[in-house]
């Protein structure tokens, strides 16, 4: 049982990641926390779902597509939703999650219920490691969410839209008296962000099965990630994605599968009691020293 | 009586007249339409396929002229509304609000369909009891239902359940252990339900039966609405080296064990009720990771059954009126009884003559009439009879999928057409 939780403890672990990294790459940059990421992630389910099924597009070519649309919403939705209530926090999460919510019940009301919306695999087969099978699609998982991790550390430090991303986070003003457009940057990270949720959707879902409910849980999966690693962290990320997925598949194992949910909802209420920028935050860091 | 003696005598008949129940006038006129109201989750395929199944019963009978109700005939009318109760995080209250509005702006003579989660259902009991409608529940399965009608008839007298039952469920489930226990020697078994009182209820009386006849239950866990991740389950299953895994869960995302259970080559046949696994394009929808799955039927009709015509013809005939897509569509609970109610009501309509509540109930209670699942009477607590003879019962059966993307009934013995065989990958 052992080597069956360690593989599927990490398999758990690297979807969380996978899920929260677009949200924190977001709100790390533009402080923006995009709470129509839920509403992102599923609607990159279904683009691909119906550009496979009505428009009969190549696997690949789906994929890029989708990815390429909701990277361009969320460079949308900021220009026209979130440039008006920028540096307000509570105006930005209600717009987001007004957005979000509009999507995801779009597609309840459209009829997208039922169970027939599934993905396909990469590849199917599978392998045995330590004598625990594992599917070809959860590899793919593991691979690339490390992929996603060393692509970001490479973007943020070799490229002048990622050192430009660094730079607006680090201190905005300052990077704006060195040139750095400070909208154009917030609107890049939300594109990125809302792309990597669409990553996150193609690479999961095949997994299962596309439902609308998802979509809120990706939402709070994302926030329980970002709170307890620390929002703006993308090493917070990890190490929370690793001691939730753990926790999670543990308390499945041990205790009863219908309190794994509740171990985000425990983590937000610890985390925020004892630490409330996160392990890795550095948002309010001095304040919580004072 | 003065002038302020006046104004509170009118309000206080106002007040009263506004608390009265409003529901549908009893009394019929020539030409006025029997109207049918379906409060039900639409959004799940249960409610979706019941409410084409209604609504092909209500056109069948209006083409063959309506309902004879003492001199005069009535087109049948039926409008329905979406209670969204199949959803994580619905209230009870939402759902019987929506089923409220329905009956205050439709006025309709009965209810058909219904709720969807057995919660719901024990809590609109009482609305049917508060307007006297007719109430025949297509698809949830709790039986304190039928408790309830026993220990308050009068209260409780109009609600009537056409659907197969959890304690029923339980039966079909014990013969086909039964069945692979005599044939395969298994007897490990793992249980895994939905968080709900159907499932859990089901859960609970198997488990009880297994270790009643020397089964082990190495396991039995319940997931809440919406869960997505099998994985604690099914590392225990193989750890514990269970032989065959029951699960019971009618959430769409349930098709998601079945996926995982595959993915971890768990080696144990899967026998019980997952409804995405129900319908004829599961194969595909799956792309045949359900084959060796023995899964329930609650009612027949979305399978058709040679012994009964009229599983045969509903089936077809569904097919004609929707399209074939929506046919292999077709879910493994509720399309069935949901149409038989309609021909139920029309029957005891055309019995008592009248559509006034009680002579109703009282004529659906003689009921003894040949439908979609079988032979339909009613028990003394409201609950259609099922067993493994359709000249005798309604009718559930276990279906296996086969190679090349095929449902073979495998049980009763009576309706078979195959015999249970082990899935490729536990030889």
């Amino acid at each position: 049982m052992i080597p069956s939780i360690i593989i599927y403890g990490l398999v758990n672990s690297v979807s969380l990641a996978l899920i929260a990294i677009g949200f924190s790459l977001t709100f790390g940059i533009s402080g923006v926390a995009n709470f129509a990421y839920g509403g992102f992630y599923l609607l990159s389910g279904f683009l691909v779902w119906m550009l496979l099924n009505y428009l009969k597009f190549p696997f690949i070519l789906a994929i890029v597509t989708t990815i390429g649309v909701v990277g361009l919403l969320g460079f949308v939705t900021y220009w026209v939703i979130l440039l008006r209530v920028r540096g307000i926090p509570l105006s930005e999460v209600i717009a987001t999650f007004a957005l979000g919510v509009g999507i995801l019940e779009l597609f309840r009301w459209l009829g997208f219920v039922t169970y027939e919306f599934t993905l396909p695999y990469f590849k199917k087969g599978m392998v045995m490691i330590a004598g625990v099978p594992v599917d070809y699609q959860r590899l793919f998982m593991i691979g690339i969410g490390l992929a996603l991790v060393v692509f970001l550390y490479f973007f943020t430090h070799h490229t002048r839209v990622g050192l430009a991303f660094r730079g607006i986070a680090q201190n905005e003003r300052t990077a704006i008296s060195l040139g750095i457009k400070s909208d154009m940057t917030a609107a890049l990270s939300l594109a990125f962000g809302s792309a990597m949720a669409s990553v996150a959707a193609i690479v999961i879902l095949p997994l299962g099965i596309i439902s609308i409910n998802q979509g809120y849980e990706v939402l709070l999966i994302a926030v329980a990630v970002g709170i307890v690693g620390g929002l703006e962290s993308v090493p917070g990320i990890l190490v929370a994605s690793l001691i939730l997925g753990y926790a999670q598949v543990l308390t499945g194992v041990y205790l009863k599968p219908e309190w794994m949910m509740v171990v985000y909802l425990a983590a937000i209420v610890l985390v925020l009691a004892v630490k409330p920028s996160g392990l890795f935050g550095k948002f309010k860091e001095l304040e919580e020293r004072v | 009586m003065g002038k302020k003696g006046f104004i509170a005598f009118v309000l206080l008949g106002l007040a009263i007249f506004i608390s009265l129940p409003q529901a549908a006038v009893a009394q019929l006129k020539p030409g006025d339409p029997i109207v049918i109201g379906v409060p039900t989750a639409l959004g799940s395929i249960e409610g979706r396929d019941g409410w084409m199944a209604i609504q092909m019963a209500v056109d069948e009978i209006n083409a063959k002229g309506g309902v004879q109700v003492g001199a005069t005939k009535h087109q049948l009318k039926a409008y329905s509304i979406d209670t969204r109760e199949h959803e994580p995080g619905i209230p009870v209250q939402d759902a019987l609000t929506a089923t409220e509005k329905l009956i205050l702006e439709r006025k309709p003579h009965v209810i058909a369909l219904g709720n969807f989660r057995s919660e719901v259902l024990l809590a609109s009991m009482d609305l049917m009891s508060k307007y006297k409608l007719p109430y025949i529940c297509s698809i949830a399965m709790t039986p304190l239902f039928q408790k309830k009608v026993v220990d308050e008839y009068d209260k409780y007298k109009y609600c009537f359940r056409n659907a197969l039952n959890a304690p029923y469920l339980v039966m079909y489930l014990q013969g086909v252990m039964e069945f692979v226990k005599k044939q395969f020697g298994l007897s490990k078994t793992y249980i895994i339900v939905q968080d709900t009182l159907w499932a859990q209820g089901t859960g609970k009386g198997l488990e009880k039966w297994y270790k009643e006849n020397g089964w082990e239950v190495t396991g039995f866990d319940a997931y809440a609405l919406g869960a997505s991740d099998f994985s604690p389950s099914l590392i225990k299953v193989r750890a514990q080296k269970a032989q065959v895994i029951v699960p019971i869960f009618d959430m769409p995302q349930s098709g998601i064990l079945l996926k995982q259970a595959r993915a971890m080559q768990i080696p144990a046949l899967l026998a019980g009720f997952i409804s995405p696994v129900a319908p004829e394009n599961a194969w595909k929808v799956f792309e045949g990771e359900v084959d060796g799955m023995v899964n329930v039927i609650f009612e027949i009709g979305p399978v058709p059954v040679k012994a009964v015509p009229k599983s045969v013809a509903f089936n077809e005939n569904f097919g004609k009126k929707w399209g074939n897509e929506a046919r292999m569509n077709l879910s493994g609970h509720g399309p069935g009884p949901s149409y038989d109610s309609i021909y139920l009501f029309a029957n005891a309509f055309e019995r008592a003559k009248t559509v006034e509540p009680d002579a109703v109930v009282k004529a659906l209670e003689q009921t003894d009439m040949s439908g979609v699942i079988g032979r339909i009477k009613f028990g003394k607590d409201h609950q259609v009879i099922y067993g493994f003879d359709p000249k005798e019962t309604a009718l559930a059966c276990a279906i296996q999928w086969v190679k090349p993307g095929k449902r073979e009934v495998v049980f009763p013995e009576a309706v078979a057409e195959s015999k249970i065989k082990l899935p490729p990958y536990m030889k």
